[in-house]
């Protein structure tokens, strides 16, 4: 009995002492490449913060985020709760055979009026009095194909799609749902293959009229590609290899970044290396790009209001175009719209995934 | 701070315990003091001079009553005193409440006061009382050292949610206490499995009850669900904290009341109450329904006193209608089972546990319910009486998904799980094998524990509000 104490006492001891040690004294990481975030710093300590709890609030988020072996420890606890306590999915992420999603629902109608809502804004201020056509295609996130297989928590996307087209009666809508499957998706990221929606991009191009001509060639990046739910599900999932279509008419395309105001590749082999991947698609975030393709028969001109979907997408309906413009309305207010685009006779398609239409309030 | 945080794991309490342990003997309740005042200051700062008056008070008012020799003198210390203390308790606690009824009587807005409840003063003012008061009766000597006294009422384990410890209970050990090995692996046991009770189980079943109360698919089925999760939380949060409460004390060598005694498996209500928040019912009983008379003044004044103590144990829990409500249920079923239940109660094994059950359950939507009309609404829902199917995709998939940490829950919640391991015990070679994989379960399951606590946010604990 005393033995048994004795070693327990000392190996808690033990135990508290060397984690508190590592605590205490492990120097600071500034980022976090799993979580694709910043990391808290050791916050600022004066009378001022003390008396006010924020040093304390500051202070907590400071020693989880700094906590030493964090990453290993996060994988414990997500195979602990997928594997121990049999839980279908860790902070909402859950898998299938291989593939990794994070659960969106239920179907938000505020949400999805929201999105339609915003578009009615730009087609009533920009589009209304113009000769442009207008076509609306929804993106199917993942769990579309995955969540009823997986038995996680899904929606009508049916009843998303009927309420949007209801609210964007002014777009035609051009359905791709029966293109894609599953495999069309990373297994660690929450987008498409850009090798992969050669026919997506084919039925857009043909229903706006813009057929794309260029042969297309699949080349791929070296090393793996670890997709935002590979750090976010903190599972030991298998990497994904990122891919692109290539074809010697990209060459003579000039894309321009104007929220940077400077040229950009199609690809972007530097962003490629880097911490997302999936960013080599027209470099990533940008609230407005522009592509031209000096190679196009014919005078067409596309605008796309767009999320990240829309980048890898983009430069194949660039083969059917003189100019693409994408506009990403999450970043910058539609309103300045008129100062870059002259809204005219372009085809205008408002191409979003359902998690952005879910979940709207970034739209602004 | 929180103990289930990494601040208090990693940082607070390694650094507490090796400052208690390198200080000489005489130094050691100083060292509990500052680390205690600490402990509090992390949360409220503001509040520590509040709950440092109330301890200062307390202490004067324990002299001046065992050094007046006049009756009158006495009582009017103790008086003054408890009006002081409770009179914190109730501007702080109770204030806005008395003003919301107030406008809502007489139609007027008179405004609500901007005052923060601080943290545990629910529970340091109990115990300040209970000191006044046995120094009053006689039953304890008034303590002279201040810092003494402050240690006790201050001391961080049991400061925020409990157990009450009276200072009756602790008197001794407040100068003449063990630290040994025995007490510190016994404390250290105890304080691991609190902690696994808090984040294991009670953590995820509150995710449970929020994911029930966002839902736009709820249905009859998923209302039970709700019930049953938040009837386990509770019981895991609390008595979780109340193990790792009475863990550290353990480890600094102080021996504190259990709270807890696996209440689910009573087969009375009356039972349920000798083994659920023990050190809350018999505060009550010693301090309020003895007082009042008891049962030694007829039965009429028996039913009222028993009304009083559940009305002030429902408001204490809490300074909203549906917190009166839940103590006077408890009341009613008292003394239902007081006059003629529990006899037949007594009698059944299965039965009378299942309408216990029940009848907590129910109790425990109630006490979860932002107000009277919430409550009303669940329990009408989870008889069919609401608009809501009986059956829903969202319960069918949570139930399925919480499935393992509710069995968990609800084994756990019995004594199973510690007679097996008693009764193991009890053969040599099971007790050996027990008694050495133990270190390596606790640190298991603390690498467990911290991987849940890295990978999730601030989390507290449900009896920090009361």
């Amino acid at each position: 009995m005393k033995n048994k104490n004795i070693i327990l006492s000392l190996v808690m001891v033990v135990f508290f002492g060397v984690m508190s040690i590592l605590a205490w004294f492990k120097p600071a990481d500034s980022f976090s490449d799993a979580e694709r975030r910043k990391l808290a710093q050791f916050p600022d300590l004066s009378l001022k913060t003390v008396m006010s709890g924020r040093f304390m609030k500051d202070f907590e988020s400071y020693t989880l985020d700094q906590f030493p072996l964090r990453d290993g420890f996060r994988s414990l606890k997500a195979n602990f709760a997928l594997h121990v306590f049999n839980r279908s999915a860790n902070n909402d992420i859950y898998v299938l055979d291989g593939h990794a999603s994070k659960m969106d629902y239920p179907l938000n109608t505020d949400s999805v009026h929201r999105a339609g809502e915003r578009f009615n804004h730009v087609y009533e201020k920009f589009l209304k009095n113009s000769d442009t056509k207008v076509y609306l295609s929804v993106i199917p996130d993942k769990n579309y194909y995955m969540a009823a297989q997986s038995g996680a928590l899904t929606y009508d996307y049916g009843k998303l799609i009927e309420q949007l087209k209801a609210d964007c009666g002014f777009a035609k809508y051009i359905d791709i749902f029966d293109l894609l499957e599953l495999d069309d998706y990373y297994k660690t990221d929450a987008h498409w293959m850009q090798e992969n929606i050669l026919p997506v991009a084919e039925k857009l191009a043909k229903a706006m009229g813009a057929p794309i001509t260029a042969e297309f060639s699949k080349k791929t990046i070296p090393g793996d590609f670890y997709g935002v739910y590979y750090g976010q599900s903190a599972l030991n999932l298998s990497p994904d290899r990122i891919s692109y279509l290539y074809s010697p008419e990209m060459d003579g395309y000039i894309v321009h970044d104007y929220q940077n105001d400077k040229d950009i590749p199609v690809y972007n082999m530097d962003k490629a290396a880097g911490k997302d991947p999936y960013e080599m698609f027209l470099s990533g975030p940008l609230s407005l790009v522009t592509i031209e393709n000096p190679e196009a028969k014919g005078n067409r001109e596309l605008v796309i209001f767009r999320d990240s979907f829309g980048s890898s997408i983009a430069p194949l309906l660039a083969s059917g175009y003189n100019k693409i413009t994408l506009v990403d309305i999450r970043y910058m207010n539609p309103d300045v719209l008129g100062r870059y685009i002259d809204f005219d006779s372009q085809d205008v398609l408002f191409l979003y995934s359902t998690g952005v239409i879910n979940n709207s309030e970034t739209i602004k | 701070m929180l103990f289930s945080g990494i601040p208090f794991l990693y940082y607070y309490l390694p650094l507490a315990l090796l400052l208690y342990f390198i200080a000489p003997k005489k130094l050691r309740n100083t060292v509990l003091l500052i680390a205690s005042l600490v402990f509090y200051g992390w949360g409220e700062p503001k509040y520590v001079v509040l709950m440092s008056a109330s301890i200062i008070i307390g202490y004067f008012a324990g002299l001046m009553i065992e050094a007046f020799k006049k009756p009158a003198a006495r009582k009017a210390v103790l008086i003054a005193d408890i009006v002081i203390n409770l009179g914190f308790l109730a501007y702080f606690k109770y204030t806005n409440f008395f003003i919301e009824n107030f406008n809502s009587i007489f139609g007027l807005s008179v405004p609500l006061l901007k005052i923060a409840l601080p943290i545990g003063i629910s529970f340091y003012t109990f115990q300040i009382l209970s000191y006044a008061v046995d120094v009053y009766r006689g039953e304890v000597r008034a303590q002279r050292n201040i810092i003494n006294l402050a240690a006790y009422i201050s001391f961080f384990p049991q400061l925020i949610a409990g157990p009450i410890v009276r200072y009756s209970q602790i008197e001794a050990e407040l100068t003449e206490r063990k630290e040994s090995f025995d007490n510190f692996a016994c404390g250290m046991q105890r304080f691991v499995l609190g902690l696994g009770k808090k984040i294991l189980i009670a953590n995820l079943l509150g995710e449970l009850c929020d994911v029930f109360r966002a839902s736009g698919d709820k249905s009859v089925l998923f209302y039970w669900l709700y019930a049953l999760s938040f009837a386990l939380h509770i019981y895991f949060d609390f008595s979780g904290y109340s193990d790792m409460a009475i863990g550290l004390g353990r480890m600094f060598g102080f021996h504190f009341p259990e709270n807890f005694d696996y209440p689910y498996v009573s087969k009375s209500i009356t039972e349920f109450w000798r083994r659920w928040h023990m050190s809350l019912g018999t505060w009550f009983r010693d301090y309020v329904y003895i007082p009042l008379g008891g049962n030694r003044h007829g039965k009429a004044r028996q039913i009222l006193n028993i009304f009083i103590v559940w009305m002030l144990t429902g408001f204490w829990h809490g300074a909203a209608w549906n917190f009166i409500i839940w103590g006077l249920y408890f009341a009613v079923l008292l003394l239902i089972e007081k006059l003629f239940l529990l006899k037949y109660l007594e009698k059944s094994k299965i039965l009378s546990r299942i309408y216990t059950f029940l009848l907590l359950v129910i109790s425990f939507v109630v006490f979860n319910a932002a107000d009277m009309k919430e409550a009303f609404s669940y329990i009408a829902a989870m008889f069919g009486a609401g608009d809501v199917p009986l059956v829903s995709q969202e319960f069918l998939y949570y139930l399925k998904d919480y499935a393992v940490v509710l069995v968990i829950a609800c084994i756990g919640a019995t004594p199973l799980v510690k007679n097996t391991f008693l009764r193991l015990r009890e053969n040599r070679i099971c007790g050996m094998v027990i008694d050495y994989a133990t270190p390596v379960f606790l640190v298991g399951l603390m690498l467990v524990m911290t991987a849940f606590l890295v990978d999730g946010s601030f989390n507290p604990f449900l009896y920090f509000r009361f």
